[in-house]
């Protein structure tokens, strides 16, 4: 290979040599009849064009060849004597030694030139791949993102293969295979060895394998292993020209270590890894809480209410109340833990509505017949229009969040007062709000009542509650494209909380019409 | 009840919830048979005459829905299902596969026993044919083909009395919207629920003393509709309040 690459740098220097070759007898050629037709003098100069295109073009090599022929041409065509190397006058011999000197002054010149635009787009390049590099770096979504981004972008900046390997046990369980590069079997041990801090190696281990094929392995940063451990494939090199590339691996690796530092990738990453353990977790205790709670409890339940109705207690009064208070609390521990799961699901995953046609009526009144019992007393006004029109919502989720307005309301205001229920739309949305004649809302509170475990802080003595009752209601009316907000006068007088949903008004109007037989 | 004690099966591996559910039912006439198992469940259904079967749904052996599946086969038993895992798409699908109505754990064993004792009638009714069914003021007789509102004949639409009639049919069971869908306007449209939603508040106007405030044709959020018999209203809630059903998907 690195043959192939020598004779391919030859071939292209000799391509430049024979352009100038042909440039220089054109030129000539032009110049002779010229110096015939017009009676020139003579033209040395003008073989000053071809110097400086070989420079631009080919390089050092061409332009000095343009030089040489072009003071040849000049001596043999158009300096006495003619059609011999010779001169005859040393005026003349001045101008060749002079223009000889322009000439090479020109063509070092143009090659500079042409080497700081190489350079220059070089550089524009990498620059792109650095930033490609980011923008991909900034839209990963996972860890295994930010690495198939790092592998990319060596790969594209080295042309190697170039496998990454996030830990030593990806490496030994990938059986060597990734991405369509098949890793030799002494690479993948070297790997599992750098990966598993094993090998102290910041400059990389060469690894030759039996085809040959030179790999190197090294840590992407000695100073955060969350980046992984690479493997490059530098192919069958010499031993000064793999040198030269691990050089260049390492100066790509320190601008992308740089990059990723900056974004704080290190920390996102081992943040990432942190949270879907913390995710499993949550998980694994969402299922036992559900079940190693709400089992017994409903075992609790269960037997309170049998206990509650038996005739053998009803005659005693004391202890029908002691079974009562069994039940209340009972129940009362079992709306808490449905509330944490419903928080942890809305956190976990998101809500997922089961969207249907629904009518906003039935909603409400089934939510009021959950709430029966705490609305007991309480006055409560129902003002639903007739002609609500249907929505297209979850059902249940628009349920459990008025259940959770129903029972903020409850909680916040006085035996007896009036609690009110209405729903109209307007402009394609339909609200339905409640109002209580409760403690209503400070300035401050009105912002802080959506947040997670928020508790009003003038009520934090007189009531119970786990303050997620709020949040979980704005999160299922979210998740119907809808959204909840919180009016009040001021403290003392009173909140009303709306749900604001949005009405396809539309297609039941025309269903209407024309169901019916 | 003054026929002979009705025999409940009562299936789930919760010991402590067979004991609650055997004294529960047995202070209310019953004759309790237990299986802690789906195994021993369908053998002890299949050797023993049972009124009615009551299965929890996360049995060790098998899924409660294979249970009501297996015993379904073969039996036309009532049948009400237990469940912590109260997904309304859940409940549609025992529903679907022959399960007469559903109890949410926790529950009251009022509410238990009001959705059993309505089971215990519906079947009663089948055995004897008896072809009228009250609900409150309103009395559908199935075999005249008329619906009476405190005793005045109500004037519905060929629709509207093919939705009472199905509903009267379960009467105080569950019915869900898809199989309401699909005996009223054809299995084509199983999902057009608004058309369901519509109907249901026409008939509403016609048979519900209040009609903003439904007390006849009731609603199951997410699942269907149910026609509250006399007796059956109020039930329900005697225990302090029934735990909201809430979707965990």
């Amino acid at each position: 290979m690195h043959n192939a690459l020598k004779f391919d740098l030859l071939r292209k220097e000799l391509h430049g040599v024979f352009m100038t070759l042909g440039l220089v007898a054109i030129l000539t050629a032009v110049l002779f009849g010229l110096v015939w037709g017009i009676d020139l003098a003579h033209g040395s100069v003008v073989f000053l064009i071809p110097v400086v295109i070989a420079a631009t073009r080919w390089g050092i090599v061409s332009a000095v060849v343009a030089a040489i022929c072009g003071v040849l041409a000049s001596a043999y065509f158009f300096y006495e004597p003619v059609y011999s190397f010779r001169i005859k006058d040393p005026q003349e011999v001045i101008d060749l030694i002079l223009f000889i000197f322009v000439a090479v002054a020109v063509s070092q010149l143009a090659t500079r030139l042409k080497w700081q635009l190489e350079m220059a787009r070089q550089r524009e390049i990498d620059l792109r791949d650095l930033y490609a590099f980011s923008r991909r770096l900034a839209v990963a979504f996972d860890v295994s993102d930010i690495h198939a981004a790092i592998e990319d972008h060596l790969a594209s900046i080295m042309q190697r293969n170039v496998v990454l390997f996030a830990s030593a046990r990806e490496a030994s369980g990938s059986g060597g295979r990734r991405a369509g590069v098949t890793v030799p079997e002494p690479v993948l041990a070297e790997v599992v060895e750098v990966a598993s801090g094993h090998r102290d190696n910041a400059a990389g281990a060469m690894v030759t394998t039996d085809s040959g094929e030179i790999w190197l392995v090294r840590a992407v940063s000695p100073k955060s292993p969350e980046f992984g451990v690479i493997a490059i494939n530098l192919g069958r090199e010499s031993k000064e020209h793999s040198d030269e590339l691990r050089i260049r691996v390492d100066a790509v690796l320190a601008d992308a270590t740089a990059t990723l530092e900056r974004l704080g990738v290190a920390h996102a990453i081992s943040e990432a890894r942190m949270r879907s353990q913390t995710d499993q977790l949550r998980e694994a205790l969402i299922g036992s809480v559900s079940h190693e709670l709400r089992t017994p409890l409903a075992s609790i339940l269960g037997a309170a209410t049998v206990l509650s109705a038996a005739p053998a207690l009803q005659k005693e009064k004391k202890l029908t109340a002691l079974v009562h208070d069994v039940r209340d609390e009972a129940e009362r521990l079992n709306n808490d833990i449905q509330n944490l799961l419903d928080a942890t699901r809305i956190s976990s995953d998101g809500v997922k509505p089961h969207t249907e046609w629904a009518d906003p009526a039935d909603i409400i009144n089934s939510a009021i017949e959950r709430c029966r019992h705490r609305l007991e007393d309480r006055r409560l006004a129902v003002d639903l229009p007739p002609d609500l029109p249907l929505i297209y919502v979850d059902p249940v989720l628009v349920q459990q969040a008025l259940i959770q307005i129903f029972d903020n309301g409850v909680k916040y205001s006085a035996p007896a007062s009036q609690i009110a229920v209405r729903a109209h739309t307007t402009d394609g949305h339909m609200f339905i709000s409640v109002t209580d004649q409760g403690a209503g809302l400070t300035t401050a509170e009105k912002t802080k009542i959506w947040d997670r475990f928020a508790r009003g802080e003038r009520h934090a003595a007189t009531t119970s509650g786990s303050g997620l009752g709020l949040w979980i209601a704005n999160a299922f009316i979210a998740a119907n494209g809808g959204k909840v907000s919180a009016v009040s006068e001021g403290p003392a007088l009173g909140t009303t909380v709306s749900i604001e949903l949005p009405v396809t008004q539309a297609t039941v109007q025309q269903l209407e019409s024309d169901a019916d037989e | 009840m003054s026929e002979p004690s009705p025999i409940v099966l009562v299936i789930d591996d919760e010991v402590q919830i067979r004991r609650f559910l055997r004294t529960g039912f047995e202070l209310n006439g019953f004759i309790v048979h237990e299986a802690g198992t789906g195994t021993e469940a369908i053998r002890s259904a299949t050797l023993r005459p049972i009124d009615l079967v009551i299965v929890d749904l996360g049995l060790p052996d098998m899924d409660g829905a294979d249970v009501v599946e297996r015993i379904r086969s073969w039996s036309s038993v009532p049948i009400i299902v237990l469940s912590v895992r109260s997904s309304e798409a859940q409940k549609v699908h025992l529903l679907e596969l022959g399960a007469d109505d559903y109890v949410v754990k926790p529950f009251g064993m009022a509410e238990l026993l009001a959705r059993v004792r309505v089971a215990l009638r519906r079947q009663m009714r089948a055995v004897s044919g008896e072809p009228t069914v009250k609900a409150g003021p309103l009395t559908i007789d199935l075999a005249a083909r008329a619906v009476m509102l405190n005793d005045k004949r109500l004037t519905l639409t060929p629709k509207e009395y093919r939705l009472l009639q199905v509903l009267a049919q379960h009467a105080g069971n569950v019915v869900t919207h898809q199989h309401l869908l699909k005996e009223v306007w054809g299995s084509i449209h199983v999902h057009d629920t608004h058309y369901l939603r519509i109907f249901v508040r026409k008939l509403r106007q016609k048979i519900e003393p209040r009609p903003d405030s439904p007390k006849i044709l009731v609603t199951e959020l997410g699942v269907g509709y149910r026609l509250v018999q006399s007796g059956q209203e109020g039930d329900a809630g005697s225990w302090s309040d029934p735990a909201p059903a809430k979707s965990e998907t």
